[in-house]
């Protein structure tokens, strides 16, 4: 808003000559070039702000960004470092195609004419900069290097190759991330989108999730809450394993109630006949109210085989977004499968199985026991559908006799009542003595669980890094040979027509298996431009 | 060749960026360290030894008669205090102050605001106005306060040039630099912390210390305006090249020239305060050289009117005195 005057007076200091001056001497001295490998005995300093994304233009929060990091490097550098000081762009991703598809123009070059534009504005900030070290994620020369480091963590057993549900937009015959399902509809198409099993590279990840977590102490000049939203997302917790008899329903012994042998293996339960579930919460088994297992779980399956209601309810599922915000936003829903199970502590009670929203099949074992009173996810679910609702909890100061949950779950610590064997001991100790009655009569194990999921790096794109891979129906997949590498992207690729256009190309998928030597097929999914920006 | 200069530039000292690349772009950054570790590639398996997370960059946002958003410069401010359109006058809904977003159209170009002002005046307005870890308001008053500074530190430069022979007063030329280098300390620390805000205040302080000293000699105005062009470098590293290329025009470039540094001796207070009690009871604080001994300290608050009153005509029995706190005569 201008409330400044229209035109300031004449500067004593002239800026307009003198910034471009400057920036040339300093330039000519080479102030900022640093060698590769610093000199011996000089101390180094690494600054590093995050690269930008090349979208045109840059904005104010690049600004502060590189600001900030131009002063603490300008301060190293007069202190006495040696400072590494980079600039580079992160430069792969969506926004290029869709520059392509809606101004026909080819997404390098929309790239590389958006970096030439934001260098020529960073350059006007003067900032302290080594620009001999510029690169971009989409330089053959960056993910060439990505595609041997993919393959050298390959060999390694840090990738691994697994089905994994995705976005699917019928319409189009294309994937979709997850931000470009709205409402449940693919963005261009507007077609109801669905849910559907590909084969995706995997990053193993989960592999390093201890120590990703215990090396969170060791960053003392890390944000805490930095540190905290990095825990949380590992997401260590423990807990235990609790398997649960599947009895059908003990008021109707119909054969077709109760599940099959088939369907109880197809299950895949450790045992047959049994629910395998994870909870954090064991001191809470004598409040159980219900089992719930996610769409995808067999025994979902069981039940939509034999009830089209079910079936239709997993469809629904099937076109809720991927995302675990969108599954933790929606409306808790669910639906009786009619098989039940026994309770491990409870001679002859039973609980209903329910199939639900909420549920991730990826989370644990897919199922879970639902204890309304001392879980707000729960309780909504078990207030929706009318299933009990019993307190174990009590808090503190509070009298068993005439204690009622206030409207809403009881989620904090207290002592343990209405349950049994586990009367009076406080939450912890009523988990420990929970898992070992569990542990003897064979029915569970006590176990730590991560949040952290494998990282799924496959996209069905252009417009990023080449996976290096070759899928062969006699070998498998199979990893390119250094001597064909890097696998570079092609540039004749068209954008008229939805889905990849890799997949389009007329030939660039078609070479020989490096093995056999007879035809095969070229992996034509990129990576997830995450990985550009995880080792720049 | 790369794997020496790897394991000799990393980790990362410094990484600084936005909040919402907090769990997962750092979560796979340090999966590839450790990655690249086990299959031989580098040494560490942190990547960034030292994170910082900036605030955002907010400003108001406005919307027109017809309900559609406007850039900050469709508006202005009338000398009535209402805001409206600049082609139609037209009142303006001001709205709330939020991130810059393209698609409210409360953003600010950063390349207009350098064609006005200059980059370093974006660069300390950025710099000055919250601490760096919190959101951060962008208004054209800051900006245009901001770019006054630029010019009165320019102007400063140009006024103690003519000045550079003077002899002028010991007590002022000792008071200049002292103000000198608790500037330097005072920077010097605001810098190691991330406390940038704190840093430019304490040079918008220095400044006001250099024109207030009037009566300074001129090597120790000199000095102190070039020591104030070293302690802006980082901020306003153009600034500081040419206010030093004025007074020093054959010293080289500040952006090769080494941090200052303080002198401790001139840090030291000269002076201190003490409570000056009678029968434990407070009469009067008096100012004492540092280096004062007991003798004269006592004559300092004997001397005092309200002691003086306090005592009256009964004999001292006894002169108490803790250094650096209080002196109490008991009668």
């Amino acid at each position: 808003m201008s409330d400044a005057p229209a035109t300031p007076p004449p500067p004593r200091h002239d800026f307009r000559a003198a910034e471009p001056a400057w920036q040339q001497a300093w330039h000519d001295r080479a102030c900022f070039v640093v060698p590769d490998v610093p000199v011996p005995g000089l101390p180094k300093y690494y600054v590093l702000e995050m690269f930008p994304y090349p979208s045109g233009k840059i904005h104010m929060g690049h600004v502060r960004n590189y600001t900030l990091g131009d002063v603490v490097a300008r301060y190293k550098r007069a202190r006495g470092f040696q400072v590494m000081h980079p600039m580079g762009w992160d430069a792969f991703g969506l926004p290029a195609e869709n520059a392509a598809r809606e101004r026909n123009v080819h997404p390098g070059a929309w790239t590389y004419a958006n970096i030439a534009a934001m260098r020529a504005e960073l350059k006007r900030m003067g900032l302290s900069i080594d620009w001999a070290r510029e690169f971009a994620t989409c330089d053959v020369g960056y993910y060439g290097q990505q595609q041997k480091l993919f393959l050298d963590f390959w060999k390694d057993g840090l990738v691994e190759r697994k089905e994994s549900w995705v976005n699917w937009d019928p319409v189009d015959g294309t994937v979709l991330a997850n931000e470009q399902v709205i409402d449940g509809r693919g963005w261009r198409s507007g077609a109801v989108v669905e849910k559907k099993q590909l084969s995706q590279w995997f990053f193993a990840i989960t592999k390093f999730a201890p120590e990703l977590l215990d090396s969170l102490a060791t960053l003392d000049r890390w944000p805490e809450r930095v540190k905290l939203m990095q825990a949380n997302w590992i997401g260590r917790s423990e807990g235990a394993r609790v398997r649960f008899p599947l009895v059908g329903r003990p008021d109707d012994r119909r054969a077709e109630a109760q599940p099959s042998t088939e369907d109880l293996n197809r299950a895949g339960a450790p045992q047959a006949h049994t629910i395998e579930v994870f909870t954090t919460r064991p001191d809470t088994l004598f409040g159980m109210s219900f089992i719930a297992v996610a769409a995808e779980h067999p025994l979902a399956a069981a039940a939509a085989e034999r009830s089209a209601a079910a079936a239709a309810f997993i469809a629904e599922c099937r076109s809720m977004g991927t995302s675990a915000v969108a599954i933790e936003q929606a409306e808790k829903r669910g639906i009786d499968t009619g098989f039940r199970v026994a309770h491990p502590f409870l001679e002859g009670v039973t609980f209903p199985v329910w199939i639900a929203n909420f549920v991730l099949m990826e989370y644990g074992t897919g199922a879970i026991f639902g204890c309304p009173g001392h879980d707000e996810r729960d309780y909504e679910f078990a207030a929706k559908y009318g299933l009990t609702i019993t307190p174990v909890v009590l808090p503190p100061g509070q009298d068993a006799a005439s204690y009622a949950l206030p409207g809403r779950a009881y989620t904090d610590d207290g002592t343990i009542f209405h349950s049994g064997f586990l009367d009076g001991m406080p939450v912890v100790e009523a988990k420990r003595a929970a898992i070992a009655k569990l542990e003897a009569q064979g029915q569970g194990q006590g176990v730590v669980n991560w949040r952290l999921r494998d990282w799924g790096v496959s996209r069905q794109r252009y417009w990023g890094c080449p996976i290096p891979v070759i899928h062969c129906t006699a070998c498998g997949p199979v990893p390119v040979p250094d001597d064909q590498l890097p696998v570079v992207l092609p540039d004749d690729v068209t954008f008229d027509r939805p889905g990849n256009p890799l997949d389009h190309h007329a030939s660039w998928k078609h070479v020989d298996c490096p093995r056999c030597n007879t035809p095969a097929r070229r992996e034509t999914d990129t990576f997830d431009t995450f990985v550009d920006s995880s080792w720049y | 060749m790369l794997r020496a200069a790897v394991d000799a530039w990393l980790p990362v000292d410094q990484y600084i960026g936005g909040i919402e690349h907090a769990i997962l772009h750092l979560l796979y950054s340090r999966f590839f360290s450790r990655a690249m570790r086990e299959t031989g590639h580098l040494s560490v398996s942190e990547p960034f030894a030292g994170l910082f997370t900036q605030g955002m960059v907010t400003h108001a946002s406005f919307k027109g008669a017809d309900g559609r958003w406007l850039y900050p410069n469709e508006v202005h401010l009338r000398p009535d205090g209402a805001t409206v359109h600049n082609d139609t006058g037209e009142a303006v809904t001001v709205g709330r102050v939020e991130a810059m977003s393209k698609s409210k159209r409360n953003t600010v170009d950063p390349g207009v605001i350098i064609d006005r002002y200059g980059a370093d005046t974006a660069r300390w307005y950025i710099l000055s106005d919250n601490p760096p870890d919190r959101d951060m308001e962008w208004t054209e008053s800051g900006v245009a306060g901001a770019y006054r500074f630029t010019q009165r530190l320019y102007r400063i430069a140009e006024a103690v040039l003519p000045r550079a022979a003077d002899a002028g007063e010991a007590r002022a030329t000792r008071e200049l630099l002292r103000a000198t280098h608790r500037a330097i300390a005072a920077v010097t620390e605001a810098l190691e912390s991330f406390s940038f805000n704190v840093a430019v205040a304490k040079l918008y302080e220095f400044a006001n210390a250099i024109e207030e000293a009037k009566t300074a000699s001129g090597a120790a105005l000199i000095e102190a305006v070039s020591t104030m062009a070293r302690l802006v470098a980082p901020a306003m590293p153009h600034l500081a090249e040419s206010m030093h290329a004025l007074l020093r025009p054959d010293a080289g470039l500040v952006a090769e020239m080494p941090w200052p540094e303080a002198d401790p001796a001139m840090l030291r207070a000269e002076t201190l305060t003490l409570a000056v009690q009678v029968l434990g009871k407070l009469r009067a604080t008096i100012e004492v050289p540092v280096d004062a001994d007991e003798q004269t300290v006592f004559r300092l608050a004997e001397a005092e009117e309200n002691v003086i009153r306090a005592i009256g005509d009964k004999p001292i029995r006894k002169r108490i005195h803790v250094p650096g706190r209080i002196v109490n005569f008991v009668v």
